[in-house]
């Protein structure tokens, strides 16, 4: 811990936001933004959504059976009971998580596209990504806290709530605070910070016009970017009947023209994240709070939800403005009670796992690729198809850097063809086969999961699609798993140089063979 | 080469424009073809061709507006064959059939023109099991019960129930989808080309 908390992303000196370090501040929101991405993901992946219920049901009965103190029909009853509480809390948990994940994808393109804008200055991702690693922290936030890539967990969703708190608040477990940057208690506080020099600056308006990451203004067509829902972000309820983690309105992106529009980005990050902010959070709302006794945040009230299942109840601050949409933190603090509460349940019954054994994949914490390359333990398909994972990730923020250097159709077939693509497809295909790999680590065995480990393509002649391929490749002939992927679909990316310059020709991709996956 | 190579590309069952130009071979007539003979493709923008891309799991809303109306390689919103079952994931239209709007938008598509569109197989698009069972359909599709577009699934631990409890939900869905078809059409603007 310690060692890492001196791989600080970057330093500022001043606790204020002026002319001097906006252009920094901006920088460090963007690494902020793009720090949640990897540690979220890496929890969704940690989730088995659609494990075989009649596998998990014979598992139940055969742990109810043990104990004889049940009649048949009680554990049948029983048996089905827990069965339905993991699946609909294994899925619900995940599609909030994910909802997130796709919001501070946007978080992301909202920073940047103010930096851009404001500061005329493109935005460093690949800066970013050379330095990101895990455990991170969020620099200047204080107290400063422990950012794991990990499997869900109590305590995992316990750092995601320090993350999107709404308030300030004091860490129970945390060491000691250190020396801090731009001092913020909360995300919100430090893009407060930020609105506040913006609402006092005097850049002329409107703003020099430079690319940002928008939908196209004129096309016979609307072809917007951004989408608030996918299948991933739906859960079933007890009934099987589909819920939606984010509601249809949800804001989407901003251009950044002027200080109004500037603003309403900033705004609009501080909403999402943390909730309601009309009458400055004094709508009644859940916040941080801490039990003194066991040091874990104190969960929401248990009720009874309509499909005979179990619920929360939430607060009118706990939405962003509009009123519908759940704010992050409330989002996460609905999957850690309903988690605790089952969790207690099950520890509850004799003869039962922990809860979340049931559906979490066993990943260590913020594993790292020497893991999986080690001699004694390691596993080289995981080592390789991690490493491919990591190279996916920077080429993903190259291409979203990208966009901030091309005009507007260039920007539609990266984000499209390329970004999007590889988020849901390539990353999320990679982190979810990691699981079939294991390693070993300090006596214990687990299954792989992305380490999200900087991936640097200037170490290296080819280009970096190139680079991808050929890791591919490598992949390919330790697992012939990976062999169709190297035939059809990695070579439809587009092509981008660490120069920003995107060629234009999508090599010719043979016809795919059909795998239904979702 | 395939038998599918020289005929019309398009996403499903009944979208077809034209005699024999289902995936069987075995069609009469226009929107009445057994399957698709798009390249089968498992997700958002791996489609190979115009008119090859489906719609409801990945892409945005305006996306999801146009099933199969892509207009060229990589654009398409998801994968292809659309199941029956499947429904769309985001904006106003959440919650309803994908299979209904892409037969609505070829009916569009083809009014005026000759062949007349003659009705589909299955009136509501094709189902898992009648997709399997197609000849020459090596790939199976195996629709996960937890993350997946396919509402044809039930957490009832009777396997008899379980399927009739399923089928009733798709039934469900392919009703109200039907009965707020119009609806869904005024909610998307028309293809623009």
């Amino acid at each position: 811990m310690a060692n890492k908390k001196s791989q600080k992303l970057f330093t500022l000196t001043n606790d204020v936001v002026d002319k001097n370090n906006i252009e920094e501040v901006m920088q460090q929101a963007i690494t902020l933004e793009l720090a949640t991405i990897p540690t979220y993901l890496s929890t969704y992946y940690s989730i088995n959504r659609a494990q075989d219920q009649d596998i998990l049901y014979a598992k139940l009965h055969k742990q109810l059976s043990k104990s004889g103190m049940r009649t048949a029909a009680e554990i049948e009853q029983l048996a089905q009971e827990l069965k339905l509480d993991i699946l609909v809390y294994a899925n619900k948990s995940a599609a909030l998580i994910m909802s997130v994940a796709i919001e501070e994808m946007l978080h992301l393109s909202l920073a940047c596209n103010v930096k851009q804008s404001f500061c005329q200055k493109a935005p460093d991702l690949m800066g970013i990504g050379k330095v990101l690693s895990f455990p991170a922290y969020l620099d200047g936030h204080k107290p400063e806290f422990k950012i794991n890539t990990a499997k869900l967990s109590l305590d995992q969703l316990t750092t995601f709530l320090m993350i999107e708190s709404p308030d300030p608040f004091t860490d129970p477990n945390a060491i000691g605070l250190l020396k801090a940057t731009v001092d913020y208690k909360t995300i919100g506080q430090l893009y407060e910070k930020i609105i506040t020099y913006i609402e006092g600056s005097t850049n002329p308006e409107p703003y020099k016009k430079r690319p940002q990451l928008l939908p196209p203004e004129e096309t016979k067509r609307p072809r917007p970017y951004y989408s608030q829902n996918s299948i991933n972000t739906v859960h079933y309820d007890r009934n099987h009947k589909p819920q939606f983690a984010n509601t249809n309105d949800t804001a989407g992106l901003v251009g950044v023209h002027n200080k109004a529009t500037a603003i309403e980005a900033l705004h609009r990050i501080i909403e999402q994240g943390e909730g309601s902010t009309t009458t400055q959070n004094k709508k009644p709302h859940h916040t941080l709070q801490w039990d003194k006794k066991t040091k874990m945040a104190v969960p929401m009230e248990i009720i009874d939800g309509e499909d005979g299942g179990k619920t929360v109840k939430f607060l009118p601050g706990d939405y962003e403005d509009g009123g519908e949409e759940l704010a992050h933190f409330a989002k996460f603090l609905e999957a850690y009670s309903l988690g605790g509460y089952y969790q207690e349940k099950f520890t509850g019954i004799d003869g039962l796992d922990d809860f979340f054994s049931y559906f979490v994949y066993n990943q260590a914490t913020s594993p790292t690729l020497a893991d999986y390359q080690a001699t004694d333990g390691g596993n080289q398909a995981l080592a390789l198809a991690d490493k491919l994972a990591s190279a996916v990730f920077a080429y993903i923020l190259l291409m979203i850097e990208t966009c901030y250097h091309k005009e507007e159709d260039t920007q539609y077939n990266l984000f499209m063809f390329g970004i999007h693509k590889s988020m849901i497809w390539f990353l999320s295909e990679i982190g979810n086969h990691l699981h079939k790999y294991t390693f070993s680590k300090g006596g214990e065995t687990y299954q792989g999961a992305l380490t999200f480990e900087p991936y640097i393509f200037e170490n290296h002649a080819l280009s970096p699609k190139e680079q991808i391929l050929e890791i591919l490749a490598e992949l390919s002939k330790v697992d012939s798993y990976w062999s169709d992927w190297g035939d059809n679909y990695f070579p439809s990316l587009p092509d981008v140089g660490l120069d920003h310059v995107v060629k234009k020709d999508i090599p010719n991709v043979p016809s795919t063979p059909y795998t239904h996956h979702h | 080469m395939s038998h599918l190579d020289k005929k019309e590309l398009h996403v499903c069952m009944g979208l077809n424009s034209c005699k024999n130009q289902g995936a069987t071979n075995s069609n009469d007539c226009a929107g009445q073809g057994y399957c698709s003979t798009a390249t089968p493709h498992p997700c958002h923008t791996l489609n190979s061709c115009k008119g090859q891309g489906a719609c409801g799991l990945f892409g945005t809303t305006e996306e999801f507006c146009h099933p199969g109306e892509n207009d060229c390689r990589y654009q398409g919103s998801c994968g292809v064959p659309i199941l029956a079952s499947r429904f769309i994931a985001q904006g106003p239209n959440k919650g309803r059939s994908v299979w209904l709007l892409a037969r609505a938008r070829f009916e569009e598509k083809r009014k005026g023109l000759k062949p007349k569109v003659g009705p589909s197989p299955q009136p509501f698009g094709p189902t898992e099991e009648y997709v399997n069972a197609l000849p020459g359909i090596t790939n199976k599709i195996t629709s996960s019960c937890g993350q997946s577009g396919n509402r044809s699934c039930s957490y009832i631990n009777n396997p008899i129930e379980r399927k009739a409890a399923a089928a009733a939900r798709v039934s469900k869905m392919e009703q109200e989808s039907k009965a707020k078809l119009q609806d869904t059409l005024s909610t998307c603007p028309k293809h623009a080309k």
